[in-house]
């Protein structure tokens, strides 16, 4: 037998039953969830009658409407908190944020674990050296009641990071760079392992904005080699260092390997209406904007507060642009606060709302108009997706995102 | 067999565009209207029962709303033939039980005549068009086909 990639691994010590050649029936180590797709399946899983697996290994948070916005809204909200609350899970977060920051700060999200979510972006644990992969409420009532859920094994793309990641690029400008690579499917099916050999080392935080996009590349687990950054964070976040790093072997069979080096990368836009519709800031023509929107789990996080708020200091958001800032969670939201990062974005003519979806997927507040041109931290910049059918949206690091926002455009700068 | 009008959609078709996030419900009446309400309005009142969608690569990708999965069966569609699809709507649809099936020849979607007529044997694997052109699709596999055998996803759980 060949080596064995990250995934090949984590999945075979998770196997509990091999259906045929590629099919597996898997135990899972977590499941995360949220209001919208949770209370989809609340009644079907009532009518029948079943329990939890392991309450102690569900996260559930209400996080797209956070606090809800419309009745019909308020009224899926108690239905998904009567569904955690009768079923007695223990880590019901309510109000804390995006489930999947919520997830990769919950001791549950370790390497070598395999996690589902009923999320496309669970994708995100990842970026700690996770399985995690998003599936839809059928899926995920289906894993509550069992603990297991039936998986293809994907074959793995390896991605190694290279060079050194300029001042002004983050992990956003990464994962962007990966999607005009491969397209919105290039990764279909498979499992990315994403292998940061660059020189500084890619933080903690631009990781996660990359294992979260892996499912705009079609993929279905974007996975980190877990090294000295993700032992760190773990170990500042558990008190305690996380036992048994999953790595691939040495002759490890890979479908193949890309390599991308970091030093000459510039920032990166995703033009509507693809995530893969991506091309250099610079080559850009000038885009004059109404909304900025620093959100949602693809960013948002502290180091991207920090950066936007070094951007705007001593500065104003154009008068022309409302530019919109909600923390991926209430942590990053008081570490922010903490370090004077919300303060310096307020001054600047932010504004801040409560760590949620937001605008992200087109429900909350903060929407976009028929007329509305928004750059945005979130992941998708699919026609309608945060609006109106007419408004458009581009995609760029928050760095890029703050920086348009005090121009009152994005692009055609000299 | 399932059968009805073809609706030939391209690549890369999301979530978002086949039902968008505000027509997001637990009322199955508003989940139905949403379907591709914002890229053709009137689609939900020309389809009928048994119509099948037909389209290119990545079908289904983003959101795993299950909103979209529901408002499809919502409006009758029969089956939906693409070239390949996004994992998590092929998962989904194939739990619910709306058959999923890609083309053996992916060059086989230019055959398929947008607003014409045509019958699908699932079990098979054939699309056959009214005026007689029978596409070869690629067989369910044994997994997929023990899922539609038990009613969907939800038939496989341990008997209590
Ligand atoms: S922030 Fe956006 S992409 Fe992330 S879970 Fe919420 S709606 Fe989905």
């Amino acid at each position: 037998m060949s080596g064995r990639t990250i995934s090949d691994k984590i999945i075979d010590a998770h196997t509990v039953e091999g259906a045929d050649e590629v099919h597996r029936l898997v135990r899972v180590d977590a499941v995360l969830g949220h209001d919208a797709t949770i209370a989809l399946l609340a009644d079907e899983f009532d009518v029948r009658g079943l329990e939890i697996w392991d309450p102690d290994r569900v996260i559930l948070t209400n996080d797209h409407f956070s606090p809800p916005s419309t009745v019909e809204r308020a009224d899926i909200s108690n239905r998904f908190l009567r569904f955690a609350r009768t079923r007695k899970i223990t880590n019901l977060l309510v109000d804390r944020g995006i489930c999947h920051q919520l997830l990769v700060e919950h001791p549950l999200c370790v390497p070598g674990a395999l996690i589902v979510g009923a999320d496309s972006h669970t994708v995100m644990g990842g970026g700690l050296g996770a399985c995690a992969t998003g599936m839809g409420s059928t899926d995920v009532l289906f894993t509550l009641a069992t603990g297991t859920t039936w998986l293809r094994v994907p074959p793995t793309i390896r991605v190694v990071f290279e060079g050194t990641l300029p001042d002004d690029c983050s992990g956003r400008d990464i994962v962007l760079e990966l999607l005009r690579r491969f397209g919105e499917s290039g990764a279909r099916y498979r499992s990315l392992e994403l292998v940061d050999e660059s020189t500084g080392r890619i933080c903690q935080d631009d990781r996660f904005a990359i294992a979260n996009m892996a499912v705009e590349i079609g993929a279905k687990f974007g996975v980190f080699r877990p090294d000295e950054v993700t032992v760190e964070y773990c170990r500042r976040r558990d008190g305690v260092t996380p036992a048994g790093l999953v790595e691939s072997d040495m002759d490890a069979a890979y479908e193949r390997t890309v390599r991308m080096d970091l030093t000459g990368l510039t920032p990166r836009v995703a033009k509507p209406w693809s995530p893969a519709n991506v091309v250099a800031l610079k080559d850009l023509e000038r885009v004059e904007l109404s909304v900025a929107f620093l959100g949602s789990c693809s960013s948002a996080r502290l180091s991207d507060l920090a950066a936007a708020a070094e951007v705007l200091r001593g500065k104003r958001v154009h008068p022309d642009v409302r530019f919109v800032v909600i923390p991926a969670s209430m942590p990053q939201f008081q570490e922010a606060l903490r370090a004077g990062h919300i303060a310096t974005l307020m001054d600047a003519g932010a504004i801040i709302n409560h760590p949620s979806c937001g605008p992200c997927g087109g429900i909350d507040k903060g929407v976009l108009g028929a007329d509305d041109v928004c750059v945005s931290t979130s992941n998708r910049n699919f026609r309608g997706r945060m609006g109106h059918w007419d408004s458009r949206t581009y995609l760029a690091s928050a760095r890029s995102v703050a920086r348009a926002a005090t121009l009152g455009y994005l692009g055609g700068e000299e | 067999m399932i059968s009805g009008v073809a609706w030939v959609f391209g690549d890369d078709l999301n979530t978002d565009v086949i039902h968008p996030p505000e027509y997001f419900s637990l009322d199955p009446e508003r989940v139905r209207q949403g379907l591709f309400a914002k890229y053709d309005s009137t689609m939900v009142s020309r389809l009928r029962k048994g119509d099948v969608l037909v389209a290119g690569r990545n079908f289904g990708c983003g959101s795993s709303r299950e909103t979209s999965i529901r408002s499809l069966l919502l409006n009758g569609v029969g089956a939906v033939i693409a070239v390949d699809f996004a994992r998590i709507f092929f998962r989904s649809a194939t739990n619910n039980g709306l058959p999923c099936l890609t083309f053996a020849d992916p060059a086989d979607l230019a055959r398929v005549p947008n607003g014409g007529r045509v019958s699908v044997l699932p079990d098979q694997g054939l699309l056959s068009t009214i005026d007689g052109r029978h596409i070869p699709l690629e067989p369910p596999g044994r997994f997929v086909r023990r899922i539609w055998a038990a009613g969907g996803l939800l038939g496989l759980l341990p008997a209590r």
